[in-house]
């Protein structure tokens, strides 16, 4: 009798409730991640999606992070962490670096994932597959570009680029990796980029075509002094007749795309892609913004005088600030333009001591616009080293605030050039950003050395 | 008891016959309180229960008699009569029982005889608990039980407190004990709304103290082992107050006032800008120093000097403008009522809690039924219902500002608002007098917080309502059946409106309402059943399963440009400019448990017991979703043994426990990879996106503690003094840690089973009656020691996990949340630049991180608290301190505070700095450049152990001072009791910020683990003084 009332007390408890089913539960405002990629519109958001990882990082911060390491800019306001990056002492608790190394990473990760899923879409065509493969290829590769320059010592800082650059992330995964040396980044790089350059499509809207890559592997050969190819690729462009110079010296333009854009970023009403420039350089937002230009950069322009449409670009005083995007609540953003091809061309081929003829000729253009036809032009019996001399002076002009030119700096520097930046070496230790905290969380990686630059 | 109940009732129903004279009286606790229903038992025999006010009447018959009266938690008294021709009547006054070796706790799904508990329970009454004024009610369970650590909330209206039950367990999955209402595991969710405000939901402030009859904290495995799946931080059990025989009503309100236990001691317009001005000669500067939101360091000389002339016509003391007197206000009813197969309880309480902090005060307005019902002797409905509303109006407090501004960015130059019109340099009126002055922190944030406190309008609803029926059937004799459902309903409702005229760039402001709600089902099945043996041994099964599911969604709008509060006039949101709205669809968790236990007693002093709990939780794969956590445990009343004889012990009993206990609160998608949802809104260049959101971990598993636990219990001199002495050793492995992952594999998170961790202590208290007789003198005593060690975190480093921005990390060796910094030595008495220690205790003048090192933990080596009652008469006065003793405090804030100078106010222990070589100061010499100390630019957080301190401190917690009013024969009125109350009048500590014992906003579950006494401007404790008067009638 006992026994059955044991029996029964275990039964009634037990049986009141039991189903693992109740334990079942998903999401519901968002995608299981085995549920997420079913066919090619899934790869093709996916895509999108680093492109909007590229704009976040393009934006402004990327470029205002370049500016900021190099003498164009002078002291922010009182942003700390613009601070930090201007005087070269980031640490991995300053935000903007940290944030800058995160946005790289998520973009080559979704590249890394897309390829890999290839395999799992049914209805994707090789045609698509190609163009998929080669958008985030070339995604990856701008990325690891971008983070290579910012975190690590730049190319040819070592004869054989061993030293420590970037980790090099072609597969998705969770485990930790060391820093690859800076050669075997580059390495990557161009390999994702010629396979872009075989695989993209030649018109591709906003986004990413075989233009752009060539864009890309002009401007990455220049910096590794590949200087012959650097200038074809951009020869390429040039020739292409795809794009004109702006005669308004005004890229960054609101709705639509201008004519010089081989690659760049979108900026919408709805989500301001642009702000990063908008909200800290506009000397129209406020009487104080938080970046303008240094005096040197301001007694640079101020020796071309005030015939240089160029000089519209800032304000007088003894803090320039900048009028280049004013006026304007969202613009996009050229990234790789026909004046960067123009005077790329110009040095690489100066360089090179090749077809001078033409080199001349990029930088008339960019006279010819700047000062009016005939202007300043410099003069055909102009040497190579003049030639060189002119480009370098057009460019560090022209790309006023699109931060290209810390890396010419660098990249003369591991030349052999004695450059200071700011009174400090070019290869101080500073000059390379810290990266991210959450690189600091396993044992193992070596972080870049701090400060130095001051 | 339940066997004496039930014998006391066969008593009172049997036909009493033969009476002489009457015995009759008054049977009231040693402050004169009645004792309603307290038992009267004459000659072992015949008896009957006291009545509300405490009064009996017997009817004897001639000759002597032994009259026993007891009640619950009392002493049992016997006394002898001589009944003759006259009656007798006596005022019986029990004394309460220290041990209540006899009485019952509360154990998980059941009650049990103190005397047969295994495990570690520590019983609180609704006296302690109602006895003090406190923000919410658990803060009055500080001091209290040994090794339940409670660190008090801060000043703001509603915040919570912070509980560890012996020690530390967790990291990233909450660590907080399990609150179980009648039987209801609550939600108990603290970041509903983030740290909005610097301030974390409180899920327990809706909880009326007054409807509460007593707390069980269960800290060993062996209690806790029965919700094992839960219970690796302890179990708080809540019993709320039911009916009883007769009528009665309960009256009780409270009224009074309360202010900042401590004031910050920021600096005055003279000595800020004497100092700055110093700073800024130090650093070469000439002429006058440049002054925030007045001048920049770029202006001429002439115009820095005529801001700095302007600026010392003004003194504004921003903590007098941020804070003053709170007034609090509380009135309770209740009634409790019995019948024929039913007992009632109801109450209404409206409770007002005005906080010193000006414009902040939390308001709850609650109601209670609990309804008995007995349709059949062998079933019962068991009904319990709460219904509660709180009402938040908040402020901005520590960093979101308030007096958290007060203590940094508004400096005491700046006026409340402009003495005078303001015009530019072509003449035009920029400011009339009379408007606010407004400034920028250093983020760009409009600040002023007095013009904050009074434009921008902030609320936060909470509709709470607790529920629980149940039905108990006794189908055969010793087997009870208890079906139960319970449902916790909370909707979390914050509205918040800016006004344009807080902003400097709009004339218009926005609205925003965010809603939560979290919805709690549960269900369990329990089945009990008593076999004896034999007249020695009784084997007691019980076996159960239970079902809990949780669904948390919500909802947020934001209207851009509005000019009024949407959550008053809806109509504006129609002339909104920018509408977003977000809907936060399910987060949905569940647990699925069966369990079970088996006690066994044998000549009722060997017991032992097992229980054995297997839970599925939802937040876990297939794999691994069920976890074992099973106990044993056993209890030995020495002093039963017939062998056993002292004149001094007459209580002596010990117990031992070993047990598995696991916790499941991490987030309920944590082991999901995830993508952002197919329809997300979310564009580029017009073409939607999809991207990942988390990584996957399909093999998150439990996080389980083993604990051993042993403990001796010892009554002397009849209970005059009773002693408790425990032990403990808890190990918990697989800790869950949510680790920074390197960034390069595209996410920055990931939940893992990571760490191991060590706690073990011992605890010890005592209670005494010092003096018994006119004048009683009861001392109360608990002591507990902890050592917490993080044993194994992987290959991570301490970064991997932090707490916040709270430098709080885990380093393998060191207590959970140790603070990592640099280490600061001295200041150079040569240079006054701060010299710091490297990793090797070098003396070097580079700050880095690199250096950083563990420089002292949160946690205290030793607890405890001491209540001390005296009684004489109708007066009644009781005093509780409490204590902590080794923990040490970041006073994230002094940093700031104490540091660089920037455009923070400092305070005035700032003034012993270096000045000139040879003096040996505290703190280096004065800089506006944070590269002076070697800080990297643009980082002006001198995060250094200089402010690690010592938060050691023994605290006057509460004073109370009673009167029972004695009351006439026949009044209507059974008891009436007047208390005058004070917390937290005296403090002795050596640090010398605001308050050694903090509890500061938190970011998530994680930094409420890792940052325990890490102060960031946050509001200290209040002093409050209140009047309280109860009556029963």
């Amino acid at each position: 009798m006992k026994m059955k009332h044991l029996l029964l007390l275990a039964g009634i408890a037990m049986a009141a409730i039991s189903c693992d089913r109740l334990l079942e539960f998903e999401p519901g405002d968002v995608i299981l991640a085995e549920d997420a990629i079913q066919d090619t519109d899934d790869l093709q958001r996916l895509l999108v999606s680093t492109y909007d990882v590229l704009a976040n990082l393009y934006g402004g911060r990327v470029q205002i992070i370049n500016e900021l390491r190099g003498p164009n800019f002078g002291a922010p306001d009182n942003s700390l962490d613009f601070t930090a990056v201007y005087n070269r002492e980031t640490t991995f608790f300053t935000g903007i670096n940290g944030g800058a190394y995160t946005d790289f990473y998520y973009a080559i990760y979704r590249s890394n994932v897309l390829i890999e899923n290839f395999q799992f879409v049914t209805d994707l065509t090789a045609t698509d597959e190609l163009r998929l493969e080669a958008e985030a290829r070339f995604v990856r590769a701008i990325c690891h570009w971008g983070a290579v320059k910012i975190y690590a010592r730049p190319y040819g800082y070592t004869p054989d680029n061993s030293h420590p650059g970037v980790p090099l992330r072609l597969e998705s995964s969770q485990d930790p990796l060391p820093r690859a040396p800076v050669g075997a980044v580059y390495t990557a790089i161009v390999e994702d980029l010629n396979f872009a350059l075989q695989n993209l499509p030649a018109t591709n809207g906003v986004y990413a075509t075989q233009h752009a890559a060539r864009a890309y592997l002009a401007q990455i050969h220049f910096l590794m002094g590949d200087y012959a190819l650097a200038a074809s690729y951009a020869s390429s462009i040039i020739e292409s007749g795809d794009f004109t110079l702006d005669e308004d010296l005004d890229r960054f333009e609101t709705d639509m795309i201008n004519t010089e854009t081989v690659f760049g970023i979108v900026s919408q009403p709805n989500d301001f892609r642009s702000s990063w420039f908008r909200d800290n350089l506009r000397s129209d937002n406020t009487s104080s913004p938080q970046l303008a230009f240094s005096e040197d950069f301001a007694f640079f322009m101020s020796l071309s005088g005030a015939g240089d449409a160029r000089s519209q670009w800032y304000t007088s005083g003894t803090r320039a600030l900048c009028n280049r995007f004013n006026n304007k609540e969202y613009f996009n953003i050229p990234l790789a333009h026909l004046t960067l091809m123009h005077l790329i061309r110009a040095e690489a081929l100066a360089e090179t001591g090749l077809e001078l003829s033409t080199a001349i000729a990029d930088i008339n253009a960019i006279r010819d616009r700047a000062y009016g036809p005939g202007n300043f032009i410099l003069p055909e019996s102009a040497t190579a080293e003049e030639i060189r001399d002119a480009a370098r002076d057009e460019f560090r002009k022209e790309t006023a605030g699109e931060g290209h030119w810390t890396d010419q700096l660098l990249r003369r520097g591991t030349m052999g050039e004695d450059i200071l930046i700011r009174d400090a070496s070019w290869d101080c230790p500073g000059m390379s950003l810290q990266f991210s905290n959450s690189e600091n969380t396993v044992d193992g990686f070596v972080l870049n050395e701090e400060g130095g630059c001051l | 008891m339940r066997l004496k109940s039930i014998l006391l009732l066969l008593i009172l129903s049997s036909p009493l016959i033969g009476f002489g004279q009457t015995l009759s009286g008054t049977i009231v606790d040693a402050q004169g309180n009645p004792l309603p229903s307290a038992s009267v038992i004459v000659d072992g025999t015949d008896g009957q229960f006291a009545g509300m006010d405490g009064s009996f009447s017997l009817s004897l018959s001639k000759g002597s008699h032994q009259v026993s009266f007891s009640f619950i938690g009392y002493l049992t008294q016997k006394r002898s009569v001589d009944i003759q021709n006259t009656s007798i009547e006596w005022s019986i006054v029990l004394e309460e029982d220290a041990v209540m070796i006899e009485d019952v706790v509360v154990v998980g799904y059941g009650v049990q005889r103190k005397k047969e508990v295994t495990g570690s329970i520590v019983q609180v009454s609704a006296k302690q608990i109602t006895g003090i004024q406190t923000p919410s009610f658990e803060a009055a369970l500080q001091g209290q039980a040994a090794g339940v650590q409670v660190s008090q909330s801060s000043g703001v209206a509603g915040s919570a407190s912070l509980i560890r039950v012996r020690g530390v367990a967790s990291v990233s999955a909450a660590g907080d004990p399990l609150y179980v209402i009648d039987g209801i595991p609550i939600t108990q969710e603290y970041f509903l709304r983030g740290n909005s405000g610097a301030f974390n939901n409180n899920p327990l402030a809706s909880i009326n103290p007054n409807d509460i009859e007593s707390v069980e904290i269960l800290k060993d495995a062996a209690a806790t082992g029965i919700y094992g799946s839960r219970g690796a931080n302890g179990v708080i059990l809540i019993t709320t107050k039911r009916g009883r025989k007769g009528t009665s009503f309960e009256f009780s309100t409270r009224a009074g006032f309360g202010i900042p236990a401590t004031r910050p001691n920021m600096m005055d317009t003279e000595s800020y800008l004497t100092l700055r001005q110093e700073a800024w000669e130090n650093d070469g500067g000439t002429g006058y120093v440049w002054l925030p939101n007045l001048t920049s360091s770029s202006d001429d000389p002439l115009t820095r000097k005529e801001a700095y002339l302007q600026a010392l016509q003004t003194n504004t003391n921003w903590v007098d403008e941020t804070t003053g007197l709170g007034t609090k206000g509380n009135v309770n009813f209740g009634v409790r009522h019995g019948g024929y197969r039913y007992n009632l309880y109801a109450g209404v309480s409206q409770d007002n809690n005005g906080s010193y902090l000006l414009g902040n005060s939390y308001n709850r307005s609650s109601a209670r039924v609990n309804f008995d019902w007995t349709p059949k002797p062998w079933a019962k409905v068991i009904l319990s219902s709460s219904l509660s509303r709180g009402q938040n109006n908040r402020i901005d407090a520590a960093w979101s500002g308030g007096l958290g501004d007060a203590m940094s960015n508004a400096l005491p130059y700046y006026p409340v608002r402009y003495l005078e019109d303001q015009v530019d340099a072509n003449g035009t009126v920029t400011n009339e007098a009379g408007e606010y002055f407004l400034w920028f922190d250093e983020w760009g944030t409009t600040k002023n917080p007095v013009a904050v406190r009074e434009l921008k309008q902030w609320k936060n609803t909470e509709d709470r309502s607790i529920n629980n029926a149940q039905l108990v059937l006794t189908p055969l004799k010793d087997l009870h059946v208890k079906l139960s459902g319970g449902f916790d309903y909370m909707h979390l409702k914050e509205d918040l409106f800016n006004p344009g005229a807080l902003s400097i760039t709009s004339d218009l402001g926005s609205a925003n309402r965010n809603a939560n709600y979290v919805l709690n089902w549960n269900y369990s099945a329990t089945a009990d059943y008593l076999l004896e043996l034999d007249d020695t041994q009784t084997l007691n099964f019980l076996v159960g399963s239970e079902f809990q599911r949780t669904d948390n969604y919500g909802y947020g709008l934001f209207y851009g440009q509005v000019d009024g509060p949407i959550f008053e006039n809806d109509s504006l949101s129609d002339d909104a400019a920018n509408v977003n709205r977000t809907v936060n669809l399910p987060s949905q968790h569940s647990f699925l448990s069966y369990f079970g236990r088996v006690n066994y007693a044998l000549k009722d002093r060997y017991f032992v017991q097992a229980t054995a709990r297997v839970d599925g939780s939802s937040r876990f794969g297939r794999e691994s979703r069920y976890g074992f956590f099973p106990s044993l445990s056993a209890g030995w009343v020495i002093s039963d043994e017939s062998w056993f004889s002292s004149r001094h012990v007459n209580f002596l009993k010990f117990r031992t426990s070993i047990g598995l206990t696991g916790n499941a609160a991490l987030p309920d998608y944590a082991r999901f990879g995830t993508y952002s949802p197919a329809n997300n809104g979310n564009t580029y260049a017009g073409d939607s996106i999809l991207y990942p959101i988390q990584p996957e971990n399909p093999f998150l598993r439990w996080e389980t503690s083993r604990t051993v636990d042993a403990s001796v219990e010892m009554g002397l001199w009849q209970d005059r003094v009773t002693l408790e002495l425990a032990g403990y050793h808890k190990y918990s492995t697989d800790v869950l840690m949510n680790v920074s992952t390197p960034a390069s594999t595209g996410f920055t998170n990931f939940w893992d089973n990571v760490g191991t961790i060590l706690n073990r202590g011992v605890e010890f208290s005592i209670k005494s009656r010092n003096l018994t007789g006119d004048l009683q003198w009861n001392t109360d005593l608990n002591i507990a020691r902890n050592y917490n060690e993080l044993i194994n975190i992987g290959n991570y480093t301490p970064d991997a996990v932090s707490g916040g921005t709270n430098d709080s990390r885990v380093i393998v060796g060191r207590p959970v949340g140790s603070f990592y910094l640099v280490e600061h030595s001295h200041v150079d008495p040569e240079t006054g630049l701060p010299v710091y220690l490297d990793l090797d205790g070098n003396e070097t003048y580079e700050y880095s991180n690199d250096i950083r090192k563990y420089v002292g933990d949160g946690l205290p080596d030793v607890i405890g608290g001491m209540n001390n009652t005296f009684r004489y008469k109708n007066w009644d006065l009781s005093g509780l301190a409490t204590f902590s003793i080794g923990a040490k405090i970041f006073d994230s804030s002094a940093k700031r505070q104490l540091g660089v100078v920037t455009g923070w106010n400092m305070r005035e222990e700032k003034l012993d700095r270096w000045r000139q070589p040879g003096d040996e100061a505290t703190y280096p010499r004065l800089t506006l450049d944070e590269t002076t100390y070697s800080l990297p630019s643009g980082f002006p957080w001198w995060n250094t152990s200089l402010f690690i301190y010592d938060a050691s401190y023994i605290r006057l917690r509460n004073v109370t001072l009673g009167f029972t009013v004695p009351l006439p024969p026949g009044s209507t009125m059974s008891a009436c009791r007047i208390a005058l109350n004070a917390t937290n009048l005296l403090t002795i500590t050596n640090f010398p910020g605001l308050d050694p014992e903090v509890v500061r906003d938190f970011e998530n579950a994680q930094d409420r683990n890792m940052s325990p006494n890490v102060t960031y401007l946050t509001p200290p404790q209040e002093r409050a003084i209140t009047l309280s008067i109860s009556t029963t009638f």
